[in-house]
């Protein structure tokens, strides 16, 4: 399944044989002395895994090893608050979850705010980057504007949107009542505040997706443009034939990353709606903390961990797929 | 072949460009622009309605950030300039040490693929996809049995590995690019592998990692929950002791938290800006190929 | 109070045993008791003023370090630390209704036996206010079993500008709309109940520009305001006070496994007291209508000169008399907040704010000792004086009780007179849920999105399950 993802992220470009190319030429370079100790460390058989072992190393004792532990959790019964030992449960959390309709419901809700915030960011960030992808006086320190708020914490963010969302102080609220003399109360409703959170979490986040949009953008040879303009191509010609090849890579991984993070977003929802109105923007990051360590249901929010990770991984895999198919039908 | 710079598609663009991207700039940079104002007023200024944009500036805020002033009405300091280099230490040594980390790893997925190379590389990914607070716990357990909880040397490993999948993604994707051409002409010269990886990968590589470090370190710098339940009293972070600007009496204190979040947002900012050249460049060496 | 302890956080106290390393003369020990503690005021006091006069009787060298844990993450950072088996703290700062939770996983230790030994500490607990000792420190609530001590008692009053409701004009327009006096002074308001809180709400609503007062408002003006947020239990802190006041009641934990929450937490009168509650909230400003009016933004609102009189935390509400956070702090007093006319009574039932500390489990029968000298010293009548002078309110009576204390400040008449009034809703380890669904439900009635007797009917069957299902309810 990766396979896809590495060939999508490399797009068009460049194949495997070189990493055989390689192989054979590093066998040759054996001539050059070493030590037998050296020599064992560096034979090319194992030089791939010797790079990547501090690396595994590392996520193995920080990442995977506790994942394993709440993994296993997930088949016992367990609560983080109690000294009692687990017991053994087998499905019993997995099947309690995925009966639970508030589960669904939240996912439904999750899923909505993933998709309006990553495309906003998307469409945001590459609107952007088209900005900047020219050189103008000032760019650098107009560029670092544009920059400066996904530098900022998840807690800030939340905390002043929330103010400016504030009907009587909020800045947001008062200009909305300067222009159109109503008092604005944006989170009252399901749809309003799903808006209010979008908008501060694609805020923050669509100078990511520009960034790298743009470094795309900056890298299109200058004689395929002008080759574009000898065609007389239109706009939209020149940036689907031109353009867009070189953005696509990059475009891609943006949209992953951000897909990746949004799911876990937490922090804005939980200061600014807490959830609200009602249930309507309680996400899956918020049920799953919630369930952790105000319910101490350990077992079951692990449970829905790990039913999460799954559909995260469907989804990217699903998305990076997809995403793939079009390239090679339109090559 | 990576490109010269005269290759790459930047046209000039004049003065009306700076004009448009300015206004564009200044409406997504007004948000930011309200919270450092906000740094500079006393709280009644900063729920003013309607908002004010002029006022006699205080420094209080900036003053309160570093002293707590007691009911006796001592200056106590409050630890803040501890926190701040706890910040930037265990940030910038979590950035660096996924970046050597992840840099040799993804030299190795690049270079020397292994079996099941792209699984690896998922499982990675993965790894950064299930919310932090399922893994809390047991990391919170872990660190107390090794005696790493509260120290600098737990919170910085922590932030290697947060950086991880990043770091090696990315600089993948940078060796990826990378003609072989000049590494097989070294070797064939008999040059050693350590020497073709130090001399002549990584100096064609600076800018990706100047781009990489810089990711990193925007991910990591406002990292909350971790740094909340694993470091001390010694090693607390900004992102923590920022909290105590919020929920005390008053709630949010918002001139309080405006002064903290303005003077925490100056380094990553500064460096963001050293680097601002090497973030272009550098993604673009990564990822475009020819 | 519960105000910040809603938050999030609770406030664990831990002692840690430092260094047993010494020396001096006759086995004095130097010993650190560390104390889990939200960063505000009154655990500020705790610490500088241990500081200063604490001297543990044992001879003992004993110090109280306090770590100081922003209240907006106390919460999270307290349930790792218990949890996770860290033992860190010996004494925590806790809200009442999260000790269930930690007594059932043995972390917080029951006091019974030593209080039992203490002729000292029996005379305490004897002082300490009955309403704060049943809310603080019992489990199951009301039972005999004693956990913790009053850290910082907080109560529910209303806050109004005197500079309005003294003003001769508007105290005639309101005789001559409603027949009523408008409240001015503490007297007046003892005889307020909720409708009349609702004429205050209409008669203050003024747009901008209007007159008001002896001036102009230069804002929309809005007339009450109380809690109704989403967060913690911002709502569930007020509106519960309307079903206790309309004679309904919630599940009575005191009467496991017999007490049922079908057709007790939804009765009639429960759902007439949260129809209630729900209704007056459209004299409130605007944000009331987003569920997200907690109790610091009634407080902004109120010290900002938004609101006439707000019922908020005192803890909080403090504030809107220091003049750096305030624009009213010379036009603000203080009354009881309103009552429900009950079977011929005005009726004061109200949730219970503050927060107690306990002793944790997992220490030596030396540490304890120390740990209950700390908190005979905290609820000595030296400190607790000293306490109500600085940034706190006092737990015992007899503090209440002398003739200065009333005037030390503004709200501590109507916070000593609401006391006897106040009760705490669940203590039992599934009250995070219990609460969690019950804000979800009062946030659906506050925003429109459901009637309240849906929301009372919803809120009846959930806990019904998760109560049965907890073998709680038969």
């Amino acid at each position: 399944m990766s396979n896809i993802i590495s060939s999508a992220l490399r797009g068009q470009f460049r194949q495997t044989n070189e990493v055989e190319k390689q192989q054979s030429t590093t066998q040759q370079t054996g001539k050059v002395q070493m030590n037998a100790f050296y020599k064992w460390l560096l034979d090319p058989k194992r030089r791939g895994a010797l790079l990547v072992t501090p690396a595994v190393l590392l996520l193995f004792v920080m990442n995977i090893f506790p994942l394993m532990w709440s993994f296993g959790l997930s088949f016992f019964h367990f609560k983080a608050s109690s000294m009692k030992p687990p017991r053994f449960a087998g499905f019993y959390y997995y099947e309690k979850v995925l009966a639970d309709p508030v589960v669904w419901d939240r996912f439904q809700t999750t899923a909505a705010i993933v998709s309006l915030s990553v495309l906003t960011q998307l469409v945001i960030g590459s609107a952007l980057a088209l900005l900047f992808a020219k050189k103008f006086p000032l760019r650098r320190e107009i560029l670092m504007m544009i920059l400066t708020p996904m530098m900022l914490s998840f807690v800030a963010v939340g905390v002043f949107f929330k103010l400016f969302y504030e009907p009587t102080f909020g800045i947001i609220s008062q200009a909305y009542m300067y222009f159109s003399g109503e008092t604005m109360t944006l989170l009252a409703t399901k749809w309003g505040a799903i808006a209010g959170i979008v908008i501060a979490d694609a805020w923050m986040w669509s100078p990511f997706v520009m960034l790298l949009v743009l470094a795309g953008l900056v890298s299109v040879p200058d004689y395929l443009y002008e080759a574009a303009d000898v065609d007389r191509a239109t706009p939209w010609e020149r940036f689907k034939t031109v353009t867009f090849p070189y953005v696509k890579g990059l475009l891609l991984l943006a949209v992953l990353f951000r897909t990746i993070e949004t799911f876990k977003l937490f922090d804005i929802v939980y200061i600014i709606t807490a959830g609200g109105p009602g249930t309507s923007t309680e996400t899956i990051a918020v049920y799953v903390y919630r369930m952790a360590f105000q319910f101490f249901k350990t077992s079951q929010s692990s449970a829905l961990s790990y039913i999460l990770l799954f559909v995260v991984i469907v989804l990217t895999n699903l998305y990076l797929y997809f995403v793939n198919q079009r390239n090679e039908g339109a090559s | 072949m990576f490109f010269k710079k005269k290759d790459r598609g930047i046209r000039e663009a004049g003065w009306d460009r700076t004009l448009i991207t300015g206004v564009v700039g200044m409406v997504y940079f007004a948000p930011v622009f309200w919270i450092i104002l906000n740094a500079f007023k006393t709280r009644q200024d900063g729920l003013a309605t309607p908002p004010k944009l002029f006022f006699t500036p205080s420094m209080d805020n900036f003053f309160n950030v570093f002293y707590r002033i007691t009911d006796a009405g001592d200056h106590v300091a409050t630890g803040m300039g501890l926190y701040f280099f706890n910040s930037i230490f265990a940030a910038g040594a979590g950035v660096l040490l996924a970046l050597v980390i992840g840099t040799l790893a993804a030299y190795g997925f690049s270079r020397y693929p292994l079996r099941g190379n792209d699984t690896y590389l998922f499982v990675i990914l993965t790894t950064r996809m299930l919310p932090p607070i399922v893994v809390i716990i047991p990391i919170f357990l872990m660190f107390r049995v090794t005696g790493l909880s509260g120290s600098y040397i737990g919170i910085i490993l922590l932030y290697a590995m947060f950086n991880l999948a990043f770091s090696v993604w990315m600089m993948k994707s940078f060796f990826d690019e990378l003609s072989t051409d000049v590494e097989d002409a070294a070797r064939l010269d008999g040059i050693n592998e350590i020497k073709v990886f130090f001399k002549i990968c990584i100096p064609q590589l600076t800018a990706g990692l100047a781009a990489t470090a810089v990711f990193a370190l925007i991910l990591t710098w406002n990292e909350f929950l971790f740094a909340l339940l694993l470091t001390g009293n010694d090693t607390r972070t900004v992102p923590v002791a920022m909290a105590r600007a919020m929920g005390g009496q008053l709630g949010v204190d918002y001139g309080l938290l405006s002064a903290i979040i303005t003077l925490f947002l100056i380094p990553v900012f500064v460096v963001t800006y050293m680097l601002q050249n090497h973030l272009l460049r550098g993604v673009t060496f990564g990822t475009v190929k020819k | 109070m519960s105000t910040l302890r809603k938050l999030t956080s609770t406030i664990a106290l831990g002692a840690v045993v430092g260094a047993f390393a010494v020396q001096a003369p006759a086995h004095a020990k130097d010993i650190t008791i560390q104390m889990a503690a939200p960063d505000w005021g009154p655990t500020r006091f705790m610490q500088d003023y241990a500081n200063k006069t604490y001297k543990s009787p044992t001879g003992n060298n004993v110090k109280l370090a306090i770590d100081f844990i922003p209240w907006g993450s106390f919460y999270d950072r307290v349930a790792a630390s218990m949890t996770s088996g860290e033992k860190k703290y010996q004494l925590v700062v806790s809200d009442s209704q999260w000790i269930g939770t930690f007594i059932e996983g043995g972390q917080f230790m029951k006091l019974n036996k030593y209080i039992d030994a203490d002729a000292e500490l029996q005379n305490i607990l004897k002082d300490v206010h009955p309403a704060l000792t049943e809310s603080y420190g019992t489990y199951p609530y009301k039972s005999k079993n004693i956990y913790g001590f009053p850290q910082m008692p907080d109560t529910k009053v209303t806050f109004y500008r005197k500079d309005l409701f003294c003003d001769d004009g508007e105290q005639a327009a309101f005789k001559a709309k409603y027949s009523k006096t408008l409240p001015c002074t503490y007297e007046d308001w003892e005889s307020v109940d909720w409708d009349t809180w609702g004429n205050i709400g209409e008669f203050f609503r003024r747009d901008a520009g209007s007159k008001l007062g002896s001036g102009t408002t230069p804002d929309d003006f809005y007339g009450i305001a109380y809690q109704a947020g989403k967060t913690y239990d911002f709502s569930s802190g007020q509106a519960l006070a309307f079903v206790w006041q309309n004679g309904g009641m919630i599940w009575d934990e005191s009467n496991q496994p017999n007490a049922q929450a079908v057709g007790v937490v939804n009765s009639a009168a429960a759902v007439k007291g949260i129809a209630k509650y729900v209704d007056l909230l459209k004299y409130s400003p605007p944000v009331a209508k987003t569920g997200q009016m907690g109790i610091f933004a009634i407080n902004n609102l109120f010290s900002q000169g938004k609101i006439a009189a707000i019922v908020n935390w005192n803890a909080v509400s403090a504030t809107a008399f220091d003049p750096k956070s305030s624009t009213v702090a010379d036009k603000t007093a203080v009354a009881l907040p309103p009552g429900t006319m009950h079977n011929g009574e005005l009726v004061r039932w109200d949730v219970m704010g503050g927060q107690p500390f306990v002793l944790t489990t997992w220490n030596s029968d030396e540490v304890v000792k120390e740990s209950l000298e700390v908190v005979k010293w905290w609820l000595s009548k030296d400190t607790q004086l000293n306490f109500a002078k600085k940034s706190g309110n006092s737990a015992l009576q007899s503090v209440m009780a002398m003739p200065e204390y009333d005037g030390i400040k503004p709200w501590n008449r109507a916070h000593k007179n609401v006391l006897k009034w106040q009760k705490d809703f669940w203590h039992v380890p599934e009250f995070f849920e219990l609460l969690t669904q019950q804000q979800e439900e009062f946030d659906k009635a506050i925003t429109g999105q459901s009637s309240a007797k849906d929301a009372m009917d919803s809120i009846a069957a959930f806990q019904q399950e998760l109560l049965t299902e907890a073998g709680r309810i038969n």
